[in-house]
């Protein structure tokens, strides 16, 4: 399905300042409240106060009432929706993350920074509009591609967007693929990786089929051409219906591309970024994770650190002081044989079978070894060892007997009625008939037996059975046994099966009671019981180290992203200080040259000063 | 005239046979589907690839090993391919979790093969992956297959073409 990319900010606190005069609290459709001023026209997420006491850049302000107003939703649905502001549409970057700073700073956790908590810092990818394209033939309208990889059509002057392409617009975007591509293998041809004769409509075609091949091939700008190629197809299939449905079908594409959006972010920083900045709209520029890195590494020199020392430096500290259980090599191996044992993991099946059942890998432990190497060294040597152990197992414990579900089996359907073919056939789906254990000849001998010896008077049968139990060693049966676990021996006895339980059973019960105990019992030493405790222990010392080496690296990650957020907003600080002193300074200039030139400004010409870029 | 042996009457596998029998189940199972799947519109020699992956990733426990013990011919018209070698060898050889008796019952049922096995005991064919490969009669030049040289004999970017299937797709 399709997710709405947006992440539902936190229920703002309980108690809230009172809203300045002329603001009012309005709900997005997303669910969270936004807040709007009639006077000013403007709208936004973080909660105004009655007397701001922090200076709120005039930029961030206006970039958020600008988000709120056009794209409140953050692109969650599907529908067309309605932009007010249009020009060169969609700018703002780096102020999500200032937003959500905004408002998690009421919870806690260190002023400018912000810093979101553990749990919400893993990021939803979030998806904003990113490059815009003029579509060839269809003036007003205009292509715009989101951070994802999405792509929607947006009409600059009536100010509707779409994510499916209307049909006129559609034969632009195809056109204007196709512009894309050429460029691209031009590009292509000046690597000398070859040319390209085919003609273009068979390319086309070409492209639609074996577009999975291109993906791996060239990069964004023919993934790009890719997906286009798949919208057309989808949009014929799906003429003339309503754009809500496009939901269902189309989710799963979005999904994908939602998807591996992470992977490429790591891969094509660079050449993301280069692009951004080659970009002819004046945009503001875009900080992410690596630029902020940077920024930090420069800071960081700049005060004279080592690289790596200023992001640890606190962190060096922490882990002194609080040091964990140290988690040596034996103790991960030992973690990866503890995880293999709670799992009940099957020694018999192969490592690979293993791997793609995935439920080791989603256990904690799984991580303990580094490689996936180590993981199988130490796999296949927990394999031998438990094989042996269960082999030992079960040699110790007595070897049931097959015949004894057999016996059971026919104490409950033999009857004098059927021949041995009539009971075969009947039973030939039963599985103790079926037991290769047993071979056939010795069931039918069984079988015999028993129903003649159903024909018996019960009083001979009684007199056998006192004579079997009276048989039996007192080691074997004795007044300890119970009724649910009697020895193979009589189990296993044509005598025992011969009377119906409800007859047979008191008889036994009587004749266990008047039995004298076990002769000796032979428990558990108390060496053996010694070492069971010992490997308990260390069981858990192991369990323990490696939720404080969790721990630890949680929080040294906690550490990095506050360090992050707090470079983060110190830039800001320092950029709008930056441009505050310009502005200032040029203000300075025309007030002293109107001064001179006896104060005839145009107005006109300082509001446009006045008003901060 | 010898007894027929149906299953009813077939005698017991040996001890230890229930352990191992689900993952042998897995593999015979896996190897059906590849052999019974439609072979419409391939070549002759594609219709084999599904075959020789499967074989090559059971037996990728402990190196490359795979074989095909039925030649071509025989293959197509659905032969027996076994794929389980490597399991059962490691099972008795390495980790010693199968008796001799079971081991053995298993190459006499076709679970394993045993000429295979026997080759991988000599030093240097640890890793051998059919017996096609070291038979050296089947070739030009009475040499074995490419894939017996070592990697750093081989000349520069040379690809390894097998007849028995591309050696290493990962």
């Amino acid at each position: 399905m399709l997710k709405s990319t947006h992440v539902p900010s936190r229920p703002p606190p309980v108690q809230q300042p009172p809203l300045p005069p002329g603001w009012t609290e309005h709900k997005a459709p997303t669910g969270h409240s936004y807040y709007y001023s009639a006077a000013t026209q403007q709208s936004t997420y973080t909660r105004p106060v009655a007397q701001p006491d922090t200076y709120i850049p005039p930029e961030l302000h206006a970039a958020a009432a600008y988000r709120a107003q056009n794209i409140p939703n953050a692109f969650s649905i599907n529908q067309p929706f309605h932009g007010g502001l249009v020009a060169p549409p969609f700018q703002q970057q780096q102020h999500g993350h200032s937003q959500h700073s905004f408002q998690s700073s009421s919870r806690g956790r260190g002023g400018l920074g912000g810093g979101h908590g553990y749990q919400d810092r893993r990021r939803h990818p979030e998806d904003r509009p990113k490059k815009r394209f003029e579509i060839p033939g269809c003036s007003p309208w205009v292509l715009v591609k989101t951070k994802l990889g999405r792509r929607f059509v947006h009409n600059t002057e009536s100010g509707e967007s779409f994510w499916k392409f209307p049909e006129k617009v559609m034969k632009g975007v195809i056109e204007f693929d196709r512009l894309e591509r050429e460029k691209k293998t031009m590009e292509g041809r000046g690597d000398g990786t070859g040319s390209n004769d085919v003609p273009l409509g068979k390319r086309e075609e070409q492209s639609k089929e074996g577009q999975r091949d291109k993906k791996g091939e060239v990069d964004v700008g023919a993934k790009a051409a890719a997906t286009a190629s798949e919208i057309p197809l989808r949009v014929e299939s799906l003429a003339g219906t309503v754009p809500v449905e496009d939901a269902e079908d189309s989710s799963d594409e979005y999904e994908e591309v939602e998807v591996t959006d992470d992977e490429e972010e790591d891969g094509k920083g660079p050449s993301k970024r280069q692009r951004t900045d080659s970009a002819p709209e004046d945009q503001p520029v875009e900080f992410n994770e690596d630029d902020i890195a940077y920024q930090l590494a420069a800071m960081g020199e700049e005060h004279g650190l080592d690289p790596g020392e200023h992001g640890d430096a606190v962190g060096e500290d922490w882990e002194e002081g609080a040091e964990g259980l140290p988690l040596s090599e034996e103790d991960t191996a030992a973690l990866f044989r503890d995880m293999l044992d709670d799992h009940n993991i099957n020694p018999y099946t192969t490592w690979e079978s293993l791997i793609e059942g995935g439920r080791i890998i989603e256990d904690d432990r799984y991580t303990a070894p580094a490689t996936t190497k180590a993981r199988k060294e130490i796999w296949s040597a927990w394999t031998r060892d438990r094989i042996a152990q269960l082999r030992e197992q079960r040699e110790k414990q007595e070897k049931k007997d097959p015949r004894i579900p057999y016996l059971a089996f026919l104490q409950k359907y033999a009857t004098p009625k059927l021949y041995w073919p009539e009971f075969k056939r009947k039973y030939k789906k039963e599985a103790e008939m079926r037991d290769t254990k047993v071979s056939d000849k010795e069931r039918e001998r069984w079988y015999r037996e028993h129903i003649n010896r159903l024909k018996l008077p019960q009083s001979t049968l009684r007199s056998d059975l006192a004579a079997l139990l009276k048989s039996l060693a007192i080691s074997t049966l004795n007044r300890s046994a119970s009724m649910a676990a009697l020895p193979p021996a009589l189990l296993t006895d044509i005598r025992y099966l011969s009377l119906t339980p409800d007859i047979r059973d008191p008889l036994i019960e009587l004749h266990i009671s008047t039995l004298p105990p076990a002769p000796v019992a032979s428990g558990l030493t108390t060496e053996e019981e010694e070492e069971a405790a010992r490997q308990r222990k260390e069981k858990e010392r192991r369990a323990k180290a490696l939720e404080q080496r969790e721990r630890r690296v949680e929080e040294e990650k906690r550490r990095q992203e506050r360090d992050l957020s707090f470079g983060r907003g110190r830039l800001r600080e320092e950029e709008m200080e930056l441009q505050r002193a310009m502005t200032v300074g040029k203000e300075g200039l025309r007030t002293q040259l109107g001064y001179l030139e006896g104060k005839d400004d145009p107005p006109a010409a300082k509001a446009s000063l006045d008003t901060p870029v | 005239m010898p007894p027929i042996r149906s299953a009813r009457t077939r005698k017991p596998p040996p001890d230890g046979f229930e352990d191992i029998e689900d993952t042998l189940l897995e593999f015979g199972n896996k190897m059906k589907d590849a052999e019974n799947a439609s072979h419409e519109g391939k070549k002759r020699h594609e219709v084999l690839w599904p075959i020789f992956q499967i074989s090559h990733q059971h037996n990728m426990n402990s190196g490359c090993g795979w074989e095909v013990r039925v030649s071509w011919d025989e293959v197509l018209i659905g032969g027996v391919v076994i794929s389980g070698s490597r399991y059962v060898y490691d099972l008795y050889y390495e980790k010693e979790a199968i008796s001799k008796q079971l081991y053995d019952w298993l190459l006499k049922n076709g679970y394993a093969d045993a000429s295979l096995i026997a080759k991988w005991k000599k030093q240097g064919y640890e890793k051998l992956c059919c017996l096609r490969c070291i038979q050296t009669k089947e070739t030009n030049f009475n040499s074995t297959c490419i894939c017996r040289v070592p990697k750093e004999q081989l000349k520069e970017n040379q690809t390894i073409e097998m007849r028995c299937q591309e050696k290493d797709p990962w």
